[in-house]
């Protein structure tokens, strides 16, 4: 009937105009659409909320800093001066490193689950990539203190593992240098090479791989079957088909995975903080001891009970928070512009 | 009751089972009302939980464990004494645990203020903050390193940057020392243990303590800290908690490492600590009776008006000249709520007295075995006290003898204190050192033939594995053990001073006697080498390799494949 009024209504105007069409909405559809407004407005009020509470309570660290809160190497509220250049880099590279380690293997994972892992595996694998994701992350700091770094990576009194090996054979690159550590000398503390950025952004790219991977794989499952069974006509062999197109239609929904990856990475605690020996200059050598992260900031220093103290870590969470929703937006305008992020929204 | 309802449920004889239903449920109803009818308005146990100092957790967590068969549950989170007092303000835990007390001017943290709330002191128990380290002398674990007070000074502000430092050697006569870098190993976090060393620090040797807090910026005096100052690129390590820094200096990569923990972490970790030499010329391990006798000369405020009531004051047991005590002793303390205010309840407030009533007297008896030592009688009494100002606190009806505490005596005197034994002629300080083992570290380490002491038999003898001993007479090129490094030209294992590894190990063929081989460094062989070069070239044709022919043919199919186009 509604319909029939409008149709009527529209042909009596002279310009061919599209009628205009009229929804009409059952109470049921009223309430949902009501009901998820209002969680997305909260999730948006939260989030504004945390931002206005740091700012708020940062302000007179701000204040008494300027500026010179981004510049400053060292981090003394006690005496008045205090600054994020330090750490802000280090959770910049920890970060940097934990996405160097995970996306490989990510990606691989990914590719393995989605194309290659029999049909009768392939469920368990994704509940076991999902279940690392649900390992706390004191687990792997722990895991990480007591045998990645002692065992793996910084083994035996000669520290054997990967980092002294890069550092021996590429130590002429300035981010693989280590400062008084000499490979060749026998009597070489290997305390150089440990609690360093590398090592806890190994630890953190153990967290971040699984998030990768769950995004990454839905996407390659994702692939249109057509543009794959096109590729097998035109004689594609397995790995043709998937570089051809499972990877090129995946692209955006890797590189979203990534920076989400990127966004939890940057934001890591209790990992890094078991690892790390936090230091408040900019430490470019990944792989020497002593490295900063913002959040292993916060949780050292939270029991400092002065308020200019207080108010000093709630401006260097504020700046983690605008870096991390900036990589998060990014990532999030990266997904919805790709074909398969787009195909996903819809 | 349940059971007599399913009954009624179930049917049988309906009037007679809801009879017997009814008198059963009153029966039980009478029962519940009447018995705990006087105490109706006595407190119940509820949860407890509690934040703060790592240094006594190791106590703490024992306690909570053992009381926990009587139905009292406390919840402890060893998260540093900072944290602790600043929880303890905020009315976030129910009590807190600091080796400090409030009020400290510290010029790193900023000022801590006592809290508006009201509370009070109670010293838990005795201890001594030691020297944990991890050193290997040709690849054998040294366990029983002695250092005086001002080289450990030096060490922790970074002036003894070696272990083969002449101050070291000093201290060390039994030892060749190795040539290698010293790693302090300090706390990152907010840390009452820290605050005891560097208060030893600034009142021992203020010097050193403000030359180096000058670094930072601070002008002298420094005084107590909680935060550590480091800098990593000093060789300065930092890691959070006790448990971080003793764990990261038990690993096989630490050697060369050194910390300071509670005495209880080096036994966990079965790690040697640090004899520190005392007022009195001996160096001494912080056992319970060396703490005991050390902290008979502790000062504690006995004002019982004061804010501060019960809290220590430690320069005299720093002084102490008793050949027995170790310098760095301390009480620890838990700060307890004097009123139901915050989030403190009567339940609560009696639960706590329960637990602290527990500790201060049964629970004494465990701290020997876990490398703390237990509270004199006075102390426990002045505890007992305080107990009673906690809201809800059960009226004390303990008999503090029957405490079986060790320190308690008829008299009133400290018996552990009492009865510590003098230590051994080999741990005086001079040309003797004593080869036995230290901390959670028991076996011996040889020392060399000169600085034997009388008393001992030959450490090391024939049982010992990493020595040179009966290779070789007359110190000629004898094969070397693991770790020992041979000059290349001469063929000869090189000691710092030539005649160590040599010397010893002429009367190591005879005597079995252990010998430490002592690694050295050469001058390095570093910079590019020829097989830096041939490295190099050989990935460079592993390339070639791998890439050249698909991607001559590539270039070869487009030249074809162009011509064919220029064709058709």
């Amino acid at each position: 009937m509604a319909r029939h009024r409008t149709a009527a209504a529209a042909s009596s105007v002279d310009t061919d105009a599209p009628r205009r069409a009229r929804q009409r909405r059952t109470p049921s559809d009223l309430v949902f659409r009501g009901m998820s407004r209002t969680a997305g407005l909260i999730v948006l009020a939260i989030m504004l909320v945390v931002g206005v509470f740091l700012a708020v309570r940062a302000t007179p660290a701000l204040d008494l800093m300027g500026w010179r809160f981004l510049t400053a190497q060292t981090w003394d509220p006690g005496g008045g001066v205090f600054g994020v250049a330090g750490v802000l880099t280090g959770t910049v590279l920890i970060a940097a490193v934990a996405i160097c380690v995970s996306v490989p293997l990510a990606t691989g994972a990914a590719l393995y689950i989605a194309e290659y892992a029999p049909r009768r595996v392939a469920p368990a694998l994704v509940n076991l990539v999902d279940l690392m994701a649900a390992v706390p992350s004191v687990v792997y700091g722990i895991w990480g203190f007591f045998l990645l770094q002692p065992h793996l990576l910084v083994a035996g009194d000669a520290g054997e593992g990967l980092p002294r090996w890069l550092t021996t054979y590429f130590g002429w690159i300035p981010l693989f240098k280590v400062d008084g550590y000499d490979p060749r000398d026998p009597m070489a503390n290997a305390t150089a090479l440990t609690s360093s950025t590398f090592i806890a952004g190994v630890i953190v790219a153990m967290m971040v791989t699984p998030i990768i991977a769950s995004v990454m794989r839905e996407v390659f499952a994702q692939a249109p079957v057509g543009e794959r069974e096109g590729a097998y006509a035109l004689g594609a062999t397995k790995w043709g088909m998937i570089r051809t197109v499972v990877l090129p239609f995946g692209r955006g929904g890797m590189i979203g995975g990534t920076m989400l990856g990127l966004g939890r990475a940057l934001g890591e605690t209790i990992g890094v903080y078991l690892i790390l020996s936090v230091v408040f200059v900019v430490q470019p050598h990944i792989l020497q001891n002593g490295g900063g992260s913002i959040s292993a900031l916060i949780a050292l220093r939270y029991g400092d009970s002065t308020p200019i103290g207080i108010a000093a870590l709630m401006a260097a969470g504020l700046v983690l928070f605008a870096m991390t929703l900036l990589v998060n937006v990014i990532a999030g305008i990266v997904i919805s512009r790709s074909r398969s992020g787009a195909a996903s929204e819809a | 009751m349940c059971r007599q309802w399913t009954r009624e449920h179930r049917g049988g004889v309906p009037g007679r089972s809801v009879v017997r239903g009814l008198a059963a449920s009153l029966a039980l109803l009478v029962a519940v009302l009447s018995a705990p009818a006087p105490a109706l308005a006595a407190p119940q146990l509820v949860k407890i939980s509690g934040a703060g100092s790592t240094w006594s957790s190791n106590a703490i967590d024992n306690w909570r464990r053992n009381i926990q068969q009587r139905k009292i549950y406390v919840s402890y989170a060893a998260t540093g004494s900072s944290d602790g007092r600043t929880q303890f303000t905020n009315g976030t835990v129910d009590f807190g645990v600091s080796e400090i007390p409030y009020g400290f001017q510290d010029r790193f943290a900023g000022p801590d203020p006592r809290p508006p709330r009201s509370f009070a002191y109670m010293p838990i128990v005795a201890g001594g903050t030691a020297f944990m380290y991890n050193l290997k002398i040709g690849g054998r674990q040294v366990t029983n390193l002695r250092l005086s007070g001002e080289v450990l000074t030096k060490i922790f502000t970074g002036v003894v940057k070696r272990w083969d430092d002449p101050a070291i050697k000093a201290d060390n006569p039994g030892l060749v020392m190795p040539g290698r870098r010293i790693v302090p190993v300090v706390r990152q976090d907010g840390s009452g243990t820290s605050a005891q060393l560097t208060l030893w620090m600034s009142k021992q040797h203020p010097g050193l303590w403000d030359a180096y807090c000058a670094k930072f910026g601070k002008a002298a005096p420094c005084g107590v800290t909680s935060n550590y100052p480091y800098r990593s690129q000093d060789g300065f390590v930092g890691q959070s908690g006790s448990t971080g820094v003793a764990g990261y200096v038990g690993q096989s990569n630490a050697e060369g490492a050194i910390t300071y923990v509670e005495y209880s972490y080096a036994i966990n970790q079965r790690f040697p600590v640090v004899k520190v030499l005392n007022a009195g010329g001996y160096y001494v391990e912080p056992t319970a009776k060396n703490v005991a006798v050390a902290l008979t000369r502790a000062q504690i405020n006995q004002d019982r008006n004061s804010p501060d009531y019960l809290t220590q004051v430690l320069d005299e047991v720093y002084r102490f000249t008793d050949s027995r005590t170790y310098p760095l002793s301390s009480y620890s303390y838990m700060i307890i709520p004097t009123a139901a205010e915050l989030n403190i309840t009567e339940d609560k407030g009696y639960t706590l007295a329960r637990f602290a009533n527990y500790f201060l007297c049964e629970g004494q008896q465990q701290a020997d075995v876990l490398g703390y030592s237990p509270l004199p009688k006075n102390l426990v009494e002045a505890g007992m006290a305080q107990v009673q100002k906690i809201p809800g606190a059960p009226k004390a009806d303990i008999v503090i003898a029957n405490c079986n505490n060790p320190t308690f005596s008829r008299d009133g005197t400290n018996t552990l204190a009492k009865t510590a034994p003098k230590p051994s002629e080999c741990d005086r300080k001079g040309s003797r050192q004593s080869s036995a083992g230290t901390g959670g570290a028991t076996q011996a380490t040889p020392v060399a033939a000169a600085a034997r002491c009388a008393g001992e038999p030959a450490a090391g003898g024939p049982t010992g594995s990493n020595t040179a001993g009966g290779t070789g007479n007359g110190g000629t090129a004898a094969a070397p053990s693991a770790g020992a490094v041979v000059d290349p030209d001469t063929g000869q294992v090189i000691g710092p001073d030539g005649s160590a590894a040599g010397g010893d190990d002429g009367a190591g063929g005879g005597g079995g006697e252990a010998v430490a081989a002592v690694p050295v460094s050469l001058a390095g062989t570093g910079g590019w080498q020829l097989r830096h070069t041939i490295m190099v070239i050989a990935a460079v044709l592993l390339l070639a390799l791998v890439l050249g022919p698909p991607l001559l043919a590539q270039s070869l199919r487009r030249r074809r494949g162009g011509n064919g186009w220029e064709a058709s």
